[in-house]
């Protein structure tokens, strides 16, 4: 099982903890994409941290809109610890689609 | 806070990691990081000469972070916490970059591996420079056990604890304790019945002096974490008091007639009623919810021992930890699937159950109005493997030897019935092969079908018609019953009992083991253990098992004086804090409060209570709830160290 190379992991305890800011600081950092993965709903390890970063991830994603980002460049997804081929899959058809758009550029303002 | 001083040490793990990686590169590439004062590696790192090499250096080059770059923190993470802490330094002062799950193992380019875990081991200095020393967090643990669940998987938990010398608190929702196991009849693979083996057990739990048992009981709430559970009980009055003689005249006045559930709705029962017909079931007990309270029972009872005026009583317990017990429910057919619910001869196989047991409503005669079937077709994962829209995904694991069991008891009694089992997977796994083999020696009919088999009821007569796959044609077989081999599904007040145990379930609705092999029965939230079917179908064999497992992982943790949880916990910054209050309403345990001090509000976390999710630092509008090592400042460290171009 084999994923490309350009995919680097931050970890927090529960996707709950996501702040979508830290998603907006990595694009504007110079990130082409990002991913939050999480556990699947209804089975998060914290209760329901999974629900709130769902509500919030969809908020964020019309808001990445808004700024020009393609929503290609941003994914939610929910991947358990067992899961490691869907993690491949979504890994490499992210990394297809992203490769296929080009760098980001966000105009400084 | 100090200058950070970083050592990084990058292991090989043999060629695990420096079979992809080129390690000296990303050594070099260390050097020139940030605060990093030292880089090594080392064949194996975690190896002793390895540990040994970070307990030099901390001493030599006064370093006061490291960074491990090796495998999962799973599991390494814990034994470079103690090399930090033998050379005297904080063990939360560690990082670990995962350079083998990560990065070696996922990825075949040397280059671009050799680049991915230089990053991976910046993102780690960068974080590394913010840590902070933190200490664990230290309890003293109550010595109480909490048991929810009589049946067989609870009792067993209860003697086995209550034997090594625990106090058991032992809650059942029902009257009395036995659970399905009870109304089982025989059992597969024995000559016991059901209620031979629940009988037994309420026997010793009864004479043992540790066991509390709380019958008609329910769980309101359960406060507190690991070791310090406070929980809140409500024990519903059964109006019956231990005066009662059994006698029965109450019942023969009682006027509110409902389904026996006991029977699984096979015959009626009073508002007062006998709750098994077991010896154990010591006392009538009234039925709070269909009593009209019309007092006819008070005036003929002899030896006056009800009374209609008791009142529910709550109770309030501390205890350490907590075993979930409360197995499951049978697959209940809705009216029409299969023909059931449309005549009195579509039955289910608890029902049959309860008419093969001696003790049931026929006596052990399996007559339906008045007559022995000739014929009986019985159709196996109904509720199970999909087969009906209603259906669950799973395999019920119980219903084909349990089938075959009861087969096998129809043929000794009726020999010359015939009997069709219609199936879609036939799973006599284990020992009880040999129930089918003696079956298909007995010529019972074995057929296949693919899609549900229908069952139509014109009248008096039932016919089964489905594809057969063997055949490769749509047969119909006339029969006088036709028996529904329900499973299993999750019992009816589980989201209650999930809710308030705060542990996690599967898809299904089972509560959810912490890890399906490694920690099979221990639930997410520690201190809260998992025995019987409620994580999933077993048979009477498997819940006994895991309740002795789940035992013995619950005594393991009440024998111990103290217990330490992780200080990765929420922590708030009162200058910054507003009292808005919504980490308190995101907080799924409960574990912040707004505390008013001189007239202003700001949150407080209670950290005995704090799981370490984080969801309160991300919602905080003003940053003042933070989570201890993964605060924004150290979340956007490594974001920052990420996305760096060098």
């Amino acid at each position: 099982m084999k994923y490309p190379p350009n995919f680097l992991v931050i970890k927090v305890m529960c996707s709950g903890r996501v702040d979508p800011q830290f998603i907006l600081e990595a694009f504007r950092r110079g990130a082409d994409g990002v991913m939050v993965a999480g556990c699947h709903p209804g089975d998060c390890h914290y209760i329901e941290g999974n629900y709130k970063t769902l509500r919030r991830m969809t908020l964020l994603k019309r808001m990445l809109r808004e700024f020009g980002i393609e929503e290609e460049r941003f994914r939610l997804e929910w991947i358990s610890a067992s899961e490691a081929e869907k993690f491949v899959r979504v890994a490499n058809e992210m990394y297809e689609k992203i490769k296929a758009l080009g760098p980001l550029r966000i105009e400084e303002v | 806070m100090e200058q950070p001083r970083i050592g990084v040490y990058i292991c090989h793990c043999g060629v695990n990691i420096a079979g992809t990686v080129n390690v000296r590169e990303v050594v070099e590439y260390a050097k020139n990081l940030p605060n990093v004062v030292e880089a090594k590696d080392y064949v194996f790192m975690c190896s002793a000469p390895g540990q040994e090499i970070i307990r030099e250096d901390i001493k030599k080059c006064q370093l006061n972070r490291v960074v491990v770059a090796a495998c999962s923190p799973t599991m390494h993470e814990h034994t470079f916490r103690t090399v930090l802490a033998e050379a005297g330094l904080n063990p939360y002062l560690l990082e670990m970059a995962n350079i083998r799950e990560h990065c070696s193992w996922v990825h075949t380019d040397k280059v671009a591996a050799t680049e991915k875990a230089k990053k991976l081991v910046e993102i780690a200095v960068a974080k590394a420079s913010t840590l902070e020393p933190l200490e664990e967090i230290e309890f003293k643990v109550n010595e109480n056990l909490l048991i929810v669940g009589g049946g067989v998987a609870g009792m067993t938990a209860a003697l086995d604890s209550a034997r090594r010398g625990f106090r058991v608190y032992l809650v059942e929702k029902k009257p009395i304790l036995g659970g399905n196991t009870a109304r089982l009849g025989r059992l597969a693979g024995t000559d016991m019945r059901g209620v031979d083996v629940a009988g037994s057990m309420i026997e010793y739990v009864k004479r043992n002096g540790m066991i509390t048992t709380l019958t008609n009981t329910e769980l309101v709430s359960v406060d507190g974490s690991v070791g310090n559970f406070k929980v809140t009980l409500l024990k519903k009055p059964t109006y019956v008091n231990e005066k009662c003689t059994k006698c029965g005249e109450c019942v023969k006045v009682c006027p509110v007639e409902v389904p026996n559930e006991y029977e699984f709705g096979l015959t009626k029962r009073k508002a007062i009623y006998l709750p098994s017909p077991a010896s154990y079931a010591s006392t009538y007990v009234i039925d709070g919810e269909n009593c009209t309270k019309c007092g006819e029972c008070v005036k003929i009872c002899p030896v006056n021992a009800i009374n209609l005026e008791e009142e529910s009583e709550r109770i309030e317990i501390y205890v350490g930890a907590v075993i979930a017990a409360c197995g499951y429910d049978p697959y209940e057919p809705s009216v029409g699937e299969y023909g059931y619910g449309l005549s009195n001869k579509v039955i289910t196989l608890f029902q049959l159950n309860r008419l093969l047991d001696p003790e049931g409503p026929t006596n052990g005669e399996l007559k339906i109005d008045g007559f022995v079937p000739r014929s009986i077709a019985f159709i196996m994962c109904v509720g199970s493997l999909n087969t009906t829209p209603n259906s669950y995904p799973y395999c019920s694991r119980m219903c084909c030897s349990s089938t075959l069991k009861d087969i096998l008891l129809l043929k000794e009694k009726y020999p010359n019935i015939d009997v069709y089992v219609i199936y879609k997977d036939m799973r006599t796994y284990g020992r009880d092969e040999q129930l089918y083999l003696t079956a298909c020696e007995k010529f019972v009919k074995f057929a296949r079908f693919r899609e549900a088999p229908k069952v139509s009821v014109t009248g008096e007569s039932l016919e089964v018609t489905f594809f057969e796959e063997t055949l490769g044609e749509e047969i119909s077989i006339p029969v006088d019953l036709v028996v529904l081999a329900v499973g299993m599904k999750p019992p009816k007040d589980v989201e209650k009992i999930r809710t308030i145990l705060k542990v996690g379930c599967g898809p299904e609705g089972f509560l959810k083991e912490a890890h399906l092999k490694l920690r099979p029965v221990e639930a997410v939230t520690d201190g809260v253990y998992l025995a019987g079917a409620v994580t999933g179908p077993k048979n009477v064999v498997e819940s006994i098992t895991s309740g002795s497992a789940a035992a013995s992982k619950a005594v393991g943790l009440l024998c111990r004086e103290k217990v330490r949880i992780e200080p990765t916990i929420a922590s708030i910054r009162e200058e910054l804090c507003s009292g808005c209050g919504i980490c308190v309403s995101v907080c799924p345990y409960g574990a912040i409060i707004i505390q008013i001090k001189e007239n202003t509000r700001s949150a407080k976390v209670e950290p005995a209570l704090c799981k370490g999710c984080g969801v309160c630092a991300a919602s905080c509008p003003s940053g003042a709830a933070q989570q201890l090592k993964y605060k924004d400042i150290q979340l956007k460290a490594q974001i920052l160290a990420a996305t760096y171009k060098r």
